[in-house]
C-alpha cells in the first residue's frame, strides 16, 4: 500500500511517516467543505471517509446525538455495510459509553465486551473484531462519537491510532459544530428577514402623512422592528375623519399581530359604524373571540367633523385625551371603560366635545413614560413640548416633540405613538373652501346639513326643515310639498332597503341652486354586493316601487353619485323652478 | 294622531285621518282599516285633514281596498285634501279608488 499522504489532498493531516501534521487544517478543510455544500451530512461523510482512510480500517461510523440528546443516530457510515440511520440509545453500546464517559474506548475483542451491540453484526453479516471509538466534543459539550472497526492488517489498535482518532474526532466535532452554528445563523437571518417584512407590512398599515394641510396627523416610532402600537385616520365620504390610536399589551410579534388585526378591523368597521361606542363594542367582542395569552388592547377611536369641529370618541382603557384650548389650561378627558379583549360584555360610552379651534392630542404610554433619569415626561411634559414648534402644521409639531426628547437624551423602553387633531387648521381650510365656493357663481349654496338615525319617527322632524328650504328657494306650496314627498320617499327607501330596518345613520345636505334646490341624501349601509358599488339607476333600488315612481315624477333629476370608498349610497335629487 | 275618529253612519264605517301619513303612521292606518273591515261594513275614509301622505300611507289604503273588495265590501275616499289628491294622481290611483267630494254625497250613494 502506498503512503496515505500521497492519496490525501493538500489538507492532509498525515505526514509520510503516518503521523498527523495539522489537525486544525483538517477541521478547516471540513469547514470549507461545509461552506461550499451547506450540508452537514456531506461534511460528516467526508470527515468519516478521511478517518477510515487514514486509520486503514474495514469500517467506520459517525454517530451524533439527536436534538433531545436521547439517542445517537448514525449520520455517516463507511465499509461493507451501510448503517446510516441506525439509532443507539444514549449510554448503551460502545458508542454510547464513549459519549457518556467522554472518553476514548479501545475494545480488542468486541464479543468479550458486554456493552458490545452484536445485533448489528447479526443483521449485516459483518464480523466485528476490534473497536476504537472516540467521543466528539467541543469544549465540554459532547455531540457524538466516531467509531472505527477492525484494522485492515488485523492488528489491534495501538496508541498512535488512539491519538490519531482522538484528534480527528475533535477536529470533526469542531467542523460539525461550526456547520450547525452556520445553519442556525441562516435560520436566524431568515427569521430576521421575515420580521423585517412584517415590519414593512406594519408600516403600510399606517396612514401616509403626506398632506401638511390636514388637520389630523400621527406618528409612530417603534423601538423594535415590529410594534404593538398603532394609529389610523381616514376621511369618510362626507368629509368626517375617522381616527384611532391603540396600544397592544406586550411586545414583539404576538403584540404586532394583534395590532394588525385591531387596525384592520378598525379600518373596515370605521367606514360604516358611525357611533364610536358601538364600534368599540363590536371590536371588543371580535377581539375577545380570538385573543389569547391574556393580551388586550387599549384604544381610543372617534369621528371628527372638520366642518363643524365636532368630535365624538370612545375610550377603551387608554390614556385620556389631552384637550388643548388656546390660552387655557390643557385638560385631560378621562374615561373608565375597560380595554378591548378582556370581557365580551364590556360597555363603552361615546363622549362628545366641540373642539372650537382646540387641539385634541392622543398618545400611547411610551410617550408619557419617556424617561430622563428618574423623571417621567408625563402628560404635562407632553403638553409643553407640543408648543416647541408653535404655529407650525401639526405634523411638524409632533416631529418636534420627538426630536426634542431625543436631543435631551430621554430614553424610551416602549413604542412611541402620537396622534393629534388641530381644529384651528381645519377652520382655516374650511374658510378657504367657503371662499372658493363663493367665488364660483355656478356653484350651489349650502343651506344646511342634518344627520339622523334611520328611523321612520325622524321623518316628521326633518320635513319642516326641508319645507322651509324649498320655500326659501322660491318654490310654491305645491312644489314645496312635492320636494317633501320625494325626500320622504328617498329616506324611507334607505330605511327599508339600504338598512333593512336595522340601525343606521342618514345624512342630508340641502343646497340652494341658482335655478332651484338640490338635496343630497347619504346612507352608510355596507355594500355586500360589489356590483352595487357602481352608480345605479333609481329603479334598481326598489323595482317598481311607488316611492321611486313618486321621486321621478316630482323631481327633475334623481341620480346616485358614485362614492370613492364604495360604502353606502349618495342620492342627489334636484328640483328646478319652472 | 293619524286616525282622529271612527264612527258609524248609515251602516258604513267612517274613518277620519289627519296630519302626516308617512312610514311612521302608516302601520296604524293599516291596522285600523283591517280591524274595521272585520265588521263586514263598507268603509269611507275621510282625507280632508291629511296634510301629507306618501307611498307608505297609500300602500295602507290599497291594502284596505283589496281586503274590502275580497269580502265584497267597498272602501271609498271622502273629501280628499289637495295634497292627498296630488299623490293619488301621481300614483294613478285616483281612478282605482272611489272618490267622493264630501261625506253627505258619499252617504247618499245607494249601496250597490
Amino acid at each position: 500500500m502506498s503512503s496515505p499522504a500521497s492519496q490525501q489532498p493538500a489538507a492532509a493531516p498525515v505526514g509520510p511517516a503516518g503521523t498527523w501534521t495539522d489537525p486544525l487544517e483538517f477541521a478547516a478543510s471540513l469547514s470549507r467543505s461545509f461552506a461550499e455544500t451547506q450540508d452537514i451530512n456531506a461534511t460528516v461523510r467526508e470527515a468519516l471517509g478521511q478517518i477510515v482512510k487514514l486509520l486503514q480500517v474495514e469500517a467506520g461510523a459517525i454517530f451524533l446525538l439527536d436534538e433531545l440528546q436521547d439517542n445517537l443516530i448514525c449520520r455517516a457510515s463507511a465499509g461493507p455495510v451501510d448503517v446510516t440511520g441506525l439509532s443507539v440509545p444514549h449510554g448503551s453500546g460502545i458508542v454510547g459509553r464513549a459519549v457518556a464517559e467522554d472518553k476514548i474506548q479501545v475494545v480488542e475483542h468486541a464479543y468479550q465486551d458486554q456493552a458490545f451491540f452484536a445485533e448489528a453484526d447479526r443483521k449485516t453479516g459483518f464480523v466485528t473484531r476490534s473497536i476504537l471509538c472516540a467521543p466528539m466534543s467541543v469544549g465540554h459539550n459532547v455531540i457524538g462519537a466516531v467509531e472505527v472497526l477492525n484494522k485492515q492488517n488485523g492488528k489491534p489498535f495501538n496508541a498512535e491510532d488512539q491519538n490519531l482518532l482522538r484528534v480527528m474526532a475533535a477536529s470533526s466535532a469542531l467542523a460539525i459544530s461550526n456547520a450547525r452554528m452556520a445553519d442556525r445563523l441562516v435560520a436566524q437571518e431568515r427569521l430576521q428577514r421575515e420580521v423585517e417584512l412584517a415590519s414593512d407590512i406594519q408600516r403600510h398599515l399606517l396612514p401616509t402623512e403626506d398632506d401638511e394641510s390636514s388637520p389630523i396627523c400621527g406618528l409612530l416610532r417603534p423601538i423594535q422592528e415590529v410594534s404593538g402600537d398603532f394609529y389610523d385616520h381616514f376621511e369618510l365620504p362626507d368629509g368626517t375623519i375617522a381616527f384611532a390610536i391603540g396600544d397592544v399589551s406586550g411586545k414583539g410579534l404576538n403584540a404586532s399581530l394583534l395590532m394588525a388585526k385591531t387596525a384592520s378591523l378598525f379600518r373596515c368597521l370605521g367606514k360604516t359604524v358611525r357611533d364610536p361606542a358601538r364600534l368599540m363594542s363590536i371590536l371588543n367582542r371580535e377581539i375577545c373571540e380570538t385573543v389569547s395569552h391574556g393580551m388586550f388592547v387599549t384604544m381610543i377611536s372617534g369621528l371628527y367633523d372638520p366642518a363643524t369641529g365636532h368630535l365624538r370618541f370612545a375610550n377603551a382603557g387608554h390614556l385620556p385625551p389631552l384637550l388643548r384650548r388656546p390660552n387655557q389650561r390643557s385638560i385631560e378627558m378621562p374615561a373608565d371603560s375597560p380595554p378591548l379583549g378582556i370581557l365580551p360584555a364590556s360597555k363603552y360610552d361615546t363622549e362628545e366635545v366641540d373642539l372650537d379651534g382646540a387641539q385634541f392630542v392622543l398618545c400611547t404610554d411610551g410617550v408619557t413614560e419617556f424617561r430622563f433619569g428618574e423623571e417621567e415626561l408625563g402628560t404635562e411634559g407632553l403638553d409643553m413640548l407640543i408648543d416647541t414648534a408653535r404655529g407650525k402644521p401639526i405634523a411638524q409639531r409632533l416631529n418636534a416633540v420627538v426630536e426634542e426628547l431625543q436631543r435631551a437624551g430621554w430614553r424610551s423602553r416602549d413604542d412611541l405613538t402620537l396622534l393629534a387633531i388641530d381644529d384651528a387648521m381645519a377652520a382655516r381650510r374650511w374658510e378657504q373652501h367657503a371662499e372658493s365656493e363663493r367665488a364660483s357663481p355656478e356653484s350651489s349654496d349650502f343651506l344646511f346639513g342634518l344627520s339622523f338615525p334611520a328611523d321612520p319617527k325622524r321623518l316628521r322632524l326633518i320635513r319642516p326643515a326641508i319645507r322651509a328650504a324649498a320655500e326659501a328657494c322660491g318654490f310654491d306650496q305645491n312644489e314645496t310639498e312635492d320636494v317633501l314627498l320625494a325626500a320622504g320617499e328617498a329616506i324611507e327607501n334607505i330605511i327599508v332597503h339600504a338598512y333593512e330596518n336595522r340601525r343606521g345613520e342618514i345624512a342630508l345636505a340641502v343646497h340652494r341652486m341658482p335655478d332651484g334646490l338640490m338635496l343630497r341624501i347619504r346612507d352608510f349601509a355596507p355594500n355586500v354586493d360589489p356590483a352595487k358599488i357602481q352608480p345605479r339607476k333609481l329603479e334598481d333600488v326598489r323595482p317598481g316601487g311607488l316611492g321611486t315612481h313618486f321621486i321621478r315624477a316630482v323631481m327633475d333629476d334623481a341620480s346616485f353619485i358614485p362614492l370613492p370608498d364604495g360604502e353606502g349610497n349618495l342620492l342627489e335629487l334636484v328640483k328646478r323652478k319652472r | 294622531m293619524a286616525v282622529t275618529s271612527i264612527t258609524e253612519q248609515s251602516g258604513r264605517t267612517v274613518i277620519a285621518l289627519s296630519g302626516e301619513i308617512d312610514m311612521e303612521e302608516a302601520p296604524t292606518v293599516r291596522r285600523t282599516l283591517l280591524d274595521c273591515l272585520k265588521q263586514k261594513r263598507d268603509i269611507l275614509v275621510d282625507l280632508s285633514q291629511v296634510t301629507y301622505i306618501d307611498s307608505s300611507g297609500i300602500a295602507s289604503l290599497i291594502e284596505g281596498l283589496q281586503t274590502a273588495r275580497k269580502q265584497k265590501n267597498d272602501l271609498a275616499l271622502v273629501s280628499v285634501s289637495q295634497r292627498a289628491r296630488r299623490v293619488l294622481e301621481l300614483a294613478r290611483l285616483d281612478k282605482v279608488f272611489t272618490l267622493h267630494d264630501d261625506l253627505a254625497t258619499a252617504l247618499a250613494v245607494t249601496k250597490s
